[in-house]
């Protein structure tokens, strides 16, 4: 788009003034007649055998309505079905809303008390008593794998629940053909978004006609639909999804055993039962990123050419196998990064331990994967003696090569990652800098620069995980289809639905911009429904705040519903001003023929005609100024569906970043402060700056702050020591940077704006660049970092080991 | 065994009878449906319920309801005036300077106690000033830009 009036504009958003006047409207906002407040009893175990649970005592609480516990679950509901996110789980484990027989969790449910007050209901939880027959926590992945481990489920035979690989190009020749192997391990940790709003849900079923309506938070309304439709009998539900708190991927998928509990809940007692989790329940079982370890070889020729890479990966999944693969699976999106590397060989196990199931969190397996590249390139400029920003310049997929297929099925749309890398290093002056960083240190001042480059794929498409799993039974949601309607309101005025629900992303202020600009109408005049509703909203197999989703599906949605409104509008105006379609305008609302005003009809008067005035409606023109648009990915084939070498377009646009991290070590305390932060990004056509930047910032502090320290620690005996968000350290203010964001936009030419993701963006190089940054700063004391966190606490252990192992040394 | 209190919100005076258990928070909640004070872990840690109790800025779940007998609370919802959003408000939205909303009620009120002490804070003094309410979503930047800004408004008044 040449000259635009709202796209890439400024504008005034749509969702700020509800939510700076207190407006918004949470699941927990909601109060129905007669409702009852639930909540849960959880495990205080890690790993046990579970015996009797006597509610008795509970339910003689005055206030109690009823109590739930598993053995009544497994009665009155049905297990769920292992979804895409346990692609190759062998043996089905069914899983149900709560524990039964086992526990494999602090805080995994056991049962549920409602009371007319949450209060009453607290008060019931501590008189049920459960008989527990306590077992050895496995807590350690490698402890897990041990023969002699204590086994978390029978079915399996071992704590191995998945042990698969991915191999794309020639790895043993390209390993046959390098000069040197270059080695390395490394280890990434737990840790989560931990979205502000808990998990939330209100459900109401209608004993009369067997209804039953659920408000929630969860950001994929498929899980929650279908969850619904396996645990309960019922043929008649409905989900809402108002607005949501913060998502992140922490509200996808094990908010799925909430919303059947609090539903089963509201069968039983035939009154609305609201649900909300508090802040220790969502520390100890809302869900965790995955623990993951990896053993790495890289296959490099002496001039620092990357012809291969090797990786055996091992991911501490915790006590399901509900999402046995995705940390795994995910690392297919960005398994070549910015790189034009063709040889790459993924081999994964998935361990079981007794620790919270993990999540999506953030880009799930992507900023590991970025990681591994770029400590890895790291460590072959060490090798070669060559400049770390040389080595992956020499390794980047040129721009000249756009689109770019990668070895795995990933087709770049467009790109300039060299371009990326300058921009960085001019900003940061870096030639100079790193002579300045160098002398500082030997002046004994612990300062260093990183400098990584990252890919952010956007667009899911859940039938990559068959590359895993070419057998599996039931076909995940291939491709990605969206839906959304437009409609020209009886007063002239736009109403907007979505098919996927927000969570914070200014997804109507963005879908009216694009509006405003395709139909000719001013932004304040359009109207974009805030909440996902299943009776009401147009949704399809993209319909999901996940996967950077929105940028690609809901926006392609919009257009073309946008458009076709427009032919309508258009068609009726023809009519109506006696004029060819072909000399009509549209500005501000008000369609003109020949440009004159003499001969003008505004939206308000098309509305009144199209809602009450069937004789101006053209026989040919369909009544009513109403349209859908599905929306379908134009390049997904072919490899949407993985060939026989798991190739598959695992997403399906690729927004790029380069990071740059300026930091210096405090040798007292082993604490690093982030002086410089600086990201040169490229997202495609930008709708909304204020938007772009806004996930930007937002995904580069939580990716600084997973590797300098935040995250969950448990103790050998699988309790979680992190159950606060002071224990687990989210940062404040104070701790966050100020992060310089310089656009470098290369438009796709697939999307229908030229458009790229931004949501996960910034937490997937972030990592990398820190650590590249730390161990730049400890050089003096020839220190490799390998592991995240870098808390203050491990930077500290990692300088005085070097020091006393310098002191030890002859 | 429940309690009277009195307690003025808004500029609206209520008189509402509690458990005496119930926290301040609950009570703006659900005692009297002011549902813009967020709750995001009951312990103070996040902010998200932050509020002025006589003027002085405090979190709504580490107090008692009976606690604020006899005293005067401004919550997200008294902020604006009743035409316009308030400067503060209104910076908040012009600068992205939220996402989700979840945290934006108590950030609003910390940095509305902030700038009416002193409202050509430097940006370390913003932050330092907001230290007591996380968000999960912004990163901070824009909103510590919203202060800075709303800041000019403050030393007009």
């Amino acid at each position: 788009m040449s000259q635009t009036k709202y796209i890439g504009k400024r504008i005034r958003s749509k969702e700020g003034p509800r939510h700076v006047s207190g407006g918004g409207q949470f699941t927990d906002d909601m109060t129905l007649p007669g409702m009852l407040h639930a909540v849960i009893l959880r495990s205080s175990f890690a790993h046990a055998r579970i015996g009797d649970i006597d509610s008795r005592a509970a339910l003689e609480v005055p206030g109690v309505v009823a109590v739930l516990t598993g053995k009544e679950v497994k009665e009155i509901s049905r297990p769920f079905k292992p979804g895409r996110y346990s692609a190759g789980l062998k043996t089905p484990i069914p899983e149900f809303a709560t524990a039964m027989e086992k526990v494999r969790y602090v805080g995994e449910p056991l049962a549920m008390v409602a009371a007319r007050s949450r209060a009453a209901a607290e008060d019931a939880l501590d008189l049920i008593s459960v008989e527990y027959e306590p077992l050895p926590a496995v807590v350690d992945p490698w402890q897990a794998m041990e023969p002699t481990a204590s086994v978390l489920f029978e079915e399996l035979g071992s704590n191995i629940a998945w042990a698969g690989a991915v191999s794309y190009g020639d790895v043993d020749e390209a390993f046959r053909s390098a000069d040197q192997i270059v080695k390395e391990k490394l280890k990434t940790h737990r840790y989560s978004s931990t979205p502000l709003e808990n998990l939330a849900c209100l459900s109401s079923f209608d004993k009369a006609s067997r209804k039953l309506k659920v408000w929630c938070n969860g950001q994929n309304p498929q899980v929650i639909y279908d969850a619904l439709g396996e645990a309960l009998s019922l043929k008649d539900y409905r989900v809402i999804i108002p607005d949501i708190g913060g998502g992140f991927g922490q509200k996808i998928h094990l908010i799925r055993k909430y919303v059947v509990l609090t539903s089963l809940m509201s069968v039983k007692t035939g009154r609305p039962v609201k649900w909300i989790e508090d802040r220790s329940e969502h520390m100890m079982a809302a869900g965790q990123s995955c623990g993951m370890e990896f053993d790495i070889e890289a296959a490099v020729k002496n001039d620092g050419t990357v012809l291969g890479l090797k990786i055996k990966e091992v991911d501490d999944v915790g006590g399901s196998v509900s999402t046995l693969t995705i940390h795994f699976t995910n690392k297919l999106n960005n398994l070549f990064s910015t790189y034009k590397v063709k040889n790459l060989r993924l081999e994964g196990r998935s361990v079981v331990t007794n620790k919270c199931p993990v999540v999506p969190n953030r880009g799930i397996g992507k900023p590991s994967m970025c990681f591994i590249w770029e400590r890895v390139m790291d460590r072959i400029a060490k090798e070669l003696g060559k400049s770390p920003v040389e080595v992956r310049s020499q390794n980047l997929v040129p721009a000249g090569e756009f689109p770019y297929s990668a070895p795995n099925g990933n087709l770049y749309d467009s790109g300039d990652y060299q371009t990326l890398l300058e921009k960085a290093l001019k900003k940061l002056d870096y030639d100079n800098l790193r002579e300045e960083l160098r002398q500082e240190r030997e002046k004994g001042r612990y300062r260093g620069v990183g400098v990584v480059i990252g890919l952010e794929p956007g667009g899911r498409n859940a039938a990559r995980d068959m590359a895993i799993f070419p057998n599996v039974k039931e076909l995940p949601g291939a491709g990605g289809v969206e839906g959304a309607t437009i409609k020209l309101e009886r007063n002239g005025s736009i109403t907007v639905f979505l098919g996927a629900p927000s969570c914070g992303q200014f997804h109507e202020t963005t879908t009216a911009q694009i509006v405003a600009e395709l139909l000719g109408i001013v932004p304040e005049h359009i109207s974009v429904a805030s909440r996902f509703d299943s009776e009401v909203s147009p949704w399809g197999i993209g319909s999901s705040n996940t996967g950077n989703n929105f940028h690609l599906y809901d926006i392609g949605a919009v257009h073309g519903a946008a458009l076709r409104l427009r032919e309508k509008i258009l068609e009726l105006s023809a009519h109506v001003l006696k004029s060819p379609k072909e000399k009509l305008t549209i500005q501000e609302g008000v369609v003109s023929a020949d440009h004159s005003s003499d001969n003008q009809v505004s939206f308000a008067q098309l509305g009144r005609i199209a809602y009450s005035n069937q004789s101006l409606i053209p026989e040919e023109l369909e009544g009513g100024l109403q349209t859908t648009f599905f929306y379908k990915f134009p390049h997904a084939q072919p490899f949407m569906v993985p060939d026989k070498q798991g190739r598959v377009r695992a997403q399906f646009t690729f927004s790029a970043a380069a990071h740059a991290a300026v930091v210096e070590v405090d040798p007292e305390t082993g604490r690093v402060k982030v002086e410089r932060y600086i990201i040169v990004s490229d997202n495609g056509t930008m709708i909304n700056p204020d938007v772009v930047d806004g996930q930007i910032y937002g995904s580069v502090a939580h990716g600084i702050s997973v590797a300098l320290g935040e995250g969950f620690v448990y103790d050998s005996e699988g309790q979680l020591l992190t159950i606060t968000l002071t224990d687990y350290t989210k940062p404040t203010t104070c701790e966050t940077p100020r992060v310089e964001i310089e656009h470098s936009p290369v438009p796709s030419p697939f999307s229908v704006l030229g458009q790229k993701a931004a949501g996960e963006g910034a937490a997937i190089p972030s990592p990398a660049a820190i650590a590249s940054a730390v161990e730049d700063a400890l050089q003096p004391l020839g220190i490799r970092i390998r592991e995240l966190p870098l808390s203050p606490e491990v930077v500290w252990r990692l300088m005085n080991e070097s020091k006393k192992g310098e002191a030890e040394s002859p | 065994m429940r309690q009277l209190i009195q307690v003025r919100v808004n500029g609206q005076m209520y008189e509402e009878e509690v458990e005496p258990r119930m926290l301040l928070s609950f009570f703006l909640r659900e005692g009297i449906g002011l549902t813009g004070t967020h709750v995001g872990c009951v312990v103070g840690e996040c902010g998200a319920c932050s509020i002025l109790l006589d003027g002085r800025l405090v979190k709504s779940c580490l107090l008692l309801a009976v606690q604020a007998h006899g005293r005067e609370i401004t919550t997200v919802e008294g902020l604006a005036g009743k035409e316009a959003l308030h400067p503060i408000q209104e910076a908040f939205v012009k600068n992205y300077a939220l996402q989700c909303g979840y945290c934006t009620s108590g950030m609003l009120l910390a940095s509305h106690y902030l700038l009416t002490r002193k409202p050509d804070s430097s940006e370390e003094e913003i932050r330092r000033g907001l230290a007591g309410n996380l968000c999960m979503c912004t990163g901070y930047t824009q909103i510590v830009d919203a202060v800075k800004e709303a800041g000019r408004e403050y030393k007009k008044e």
